[in-house]
């Protein structure tokens, strides 16, 4: 392995986050978070009455972590997804890759530069609707909201990986446009493709609502990293059964804190190690 | 042992010799038979130490050979144009050269280094303006000088004046985003002229500059060389070649086709002054004096000017021939070859 310069890595880093904290979308969603969650706590504690007008943390948290898992990957992606494309279709790449530079600090700066904005956007916009939780409701649950938080970084960052992954190998920006498309779409191309095989093992719909779902069915999460971080996510809250349309549903003894993290991880890692081959061997 | 490809001066065929740098090897054509002398371009055959030394390169992009098998060396202190139509591999062999692809053979050596083994350290001494340059769209010329500056560890504070030499002073705050195509050409050479590199690689330098800058690029590079760097740059614009340039290497489809200085490449290939003639009433024809002149290779009348391709020491026997046919010469002009001749006569050749 060569000597990295951690240098280099610190100079690429600033340069993407100073590059792309400006990005307009970024920004917007950003804001959208903050409208969301002051949205979300408005409706659960409408939900749950008791004259309050914002719910607590956990109440507003289920009820976001939906959609979070959608927009947080969406900054990701944005973000990533021609990174590396787009970059040696304008020609910028050129100039880069012709300095005293490796293509590994390339990357990793890349991953850490653009993995800022998403920490700076997860915290200004979490943070925020946390503080007017906070200040309305109280700071019940906040621990379970500090995790959220982190594992909304965590997608993010795997989404990132995958995003930077499909950069590195991409030709052209318009190609990783469509890359960018199907991580977005997985969960739903994958929840797909799972409840086709759950019907063809004899499974059916009314067997669903009652609560009978497989736990391969359920420990299946793993291969969808969205549906992953909301179940940890109802981990973190100390949440082992869902309930939802009168159906209540224990989270497997599998799906442990511990399992989700370890999956985490490997989201994160493996496209990360993908994307430094093609890049390595890609002509720019 | 290096192989080289030259074009017979007399039925254009393309042969390929092997010999070793600097060997002067005598030639004879396969097709017609025609002798003469080449010298393998190598290490001995320049002027001064070695600054730049490719060997053998290839590069094959699936099944098409963009670079075959191309060798030459960029002289210590010189301007060395590389010279070719859109297409030739021009821009493959830059690359190559800062390692932005991977060769499929061959080898690149700048300084005497090894770009495969020690590239990252041999960039500190480069500059380089790519073909299609751009930059950071939310960046401002200032943080993107910055930023091309730590990557080079170079200190910052030569950022002002790098901005001031290109003339980007007015727009220094602006985003690179709202930049014109030569605003960002120019920003692109003020990121080559980082830390004063001892090596110039341009690639097409002058392309989308207007004319003004156009001059201003040529005279900059001609500064670069003034202070002893090595410049590198490809053109397809001949006139630009021809009046910086020490030496040029021209390509075509991914092959050397020659490498020399100007004046050598016009010798080799036999091109000819062309004098141009001004007789009154000529009225567009050709005078029968000259079709059975010796040394007279092509002879054209426009109007009333005569065209007359010969070599320089037949123009008085041209002139006086005229005369002695009574014909009144108002005005001589001789036009020496240029690049562009050569470079039509080596295309030409080569398809």
């Amino acid at each position: 392995m060569e000597k990295l310069n951690p240098k280099a890595i610190y100079t690429i880093a600033k340069k993407e986050f100073l590059d792309n904290i400006r990005n307009k979308w970024v920004i917007l969603l950003t804001f959208l978070f903050v409208i969301l969650i002051v949205v979300f706590s408005y409706v659960a504690g409408g939900q749950s009455g008791g004259g309050k007008t914002f719910g607590n943390m956990q109440n507003t948290v289920i009820g976001l972590v939906s959609i979070s898992s959608i927009l947080i990957p969406l900054i990701a992606i944005i973000l990533g997804f021609s990174t590396i494309s787009g970059e040696a279709e304008s020609g910028a790449l050129y100039v880069v890759l012709s300095y005293p530079v490796r293509r590994l600090e390339v990357l990793l700066g890349k991953l850490l530069g653009l993995g800022s904005v998403i920490i700076v956007s997860t915290f200004l916009g979490f943070g925020l609707g946390g503080i007017v939780i906070a200040a309305t409701v109280g700071t019940e649950a906040w621990a379970g909201y500090i995790a959220f938080i982190l594992l909304s970084i965590f997608l993010g960052f795997i989404y990132l990986s995958l995003s930077i992954c499909i950069s590195a190998y991409c030709k052209r920006r318009i190609t990783s446009i469509g890359g960018g498309l199907l991580v977005f779409f997985w969960n739903m191309i994958y929840g797909t493709i799972l409840m086709a095989i759950l019907f063809a093992t004899g499974s059916n719909i009314g067997n669903l609502m009652k609560g009978n779902i497989p736990e391969w069915f359920y420990n299946s999460v793993i291969f969808s990293p969205s549906d992953l971080h909301q179940t940890a996510v109802q981990r973190a809250f100390g949440i082992s059964t869902i309930e939802a349309m009168r159906i209540k549903v224990t989270i497997p003894e599998f799906l442990s804190m511990s399992t989700l993290l370890v999956v985490h991880i490997i989201w994160f890692v493996v496209p990360l190690i993908l994307a430094y081959f093609f890049f390595k061997r890609r002509d720019i | 042992m290096i192989s080289k490809t030259a074009m017979c001066p007399g039925c254009k065929t393309h042969v390929t010799i092997q010999g070793n740098p600097g060997e002067k090897i005598l030639v004879t054509c396969p097709k017609c038979n025609l002798k003469g002398y080449f010298t393998i371009p190598g290490v001995k055959t320049e002027s001064g130490p070695v600054s730049i030394e490719i060997c053998g390169l290839t590069k094959t992009y699936k099944d098409v050979k963009a670079v075959e098998n191309l060798s030459f060396n960029v002289c210590k202190g010189e301007v060395f144009g590389f010279l070719g139509p859109n297409g030739a591999g021009k821009t493959t062999t830059i690359k190559a050269m800062l390692g932005l692809i991977h060769v499929t053979s061959g080898d690149i050596k700048i300084n005497g280094f090894d770009m495969k083994k020690n590239g990252i350290d041999v960039k500190r001494n480069i500059g380089y303006l790519p073909e299609r340059v751009s930059f950071y769209d939310n960046l401002t010329p200032v943080q993107t000088l910055n930023f091309f500056c730590e990557l080079k560890g170079v200190d910052k504070s030569v950022v002002p004046s790098l901005i001031k030499e290109v003339g980007l002073e007015e727009a220094m705050n602006r985003k690179v985003g709202t930049f014109s195509k030569g605003m960002v050409q120019l920003l692109g050479i003020a990121q080559a002229l980082i830390g004063n590199p001892s090596i110039y690689i341009l690639d097409e330098p002058t392309v989308g500059l207007d004319a003004r800058w156009v001059r201003i690029v040529r005279e900059k590079i001609k500064m670069l060389n003034e202070r002893g760097a090595t410049v590198i740059f490809s053109s397809h614009i001949l006139s630009e070649v021809e009046a910086l340039c020490d030496r040029v290497a021209i390509i075509n489809r991914g092959k050397l086709i020659a490498e020399d200085t100007v004046a050598n490449l016009n010798k080799y290939l036999h091109i000819k002054p062309r004098i141009e003639i001004s007789i009154e009433g000529l009225d567009g024809k050709v005078p029968k004096v000259l079709e059975n002149l010796d040394g007279v290779e092509t002879a054209d009348a426009k109007g009333d000017t005569l065209f007359v391709t010969c070599e320089s020491h037949v123009r008085s026997h041209v002139i006086a021939a005229l005369e002695e046919a009574g014909f009144k010469v108002a005005n001589i002009k001789t036009i020496e070859p240029s690049l562009e001749d050569a470079f039509v006569k080596l295309i030409e050749g080569d398809t």
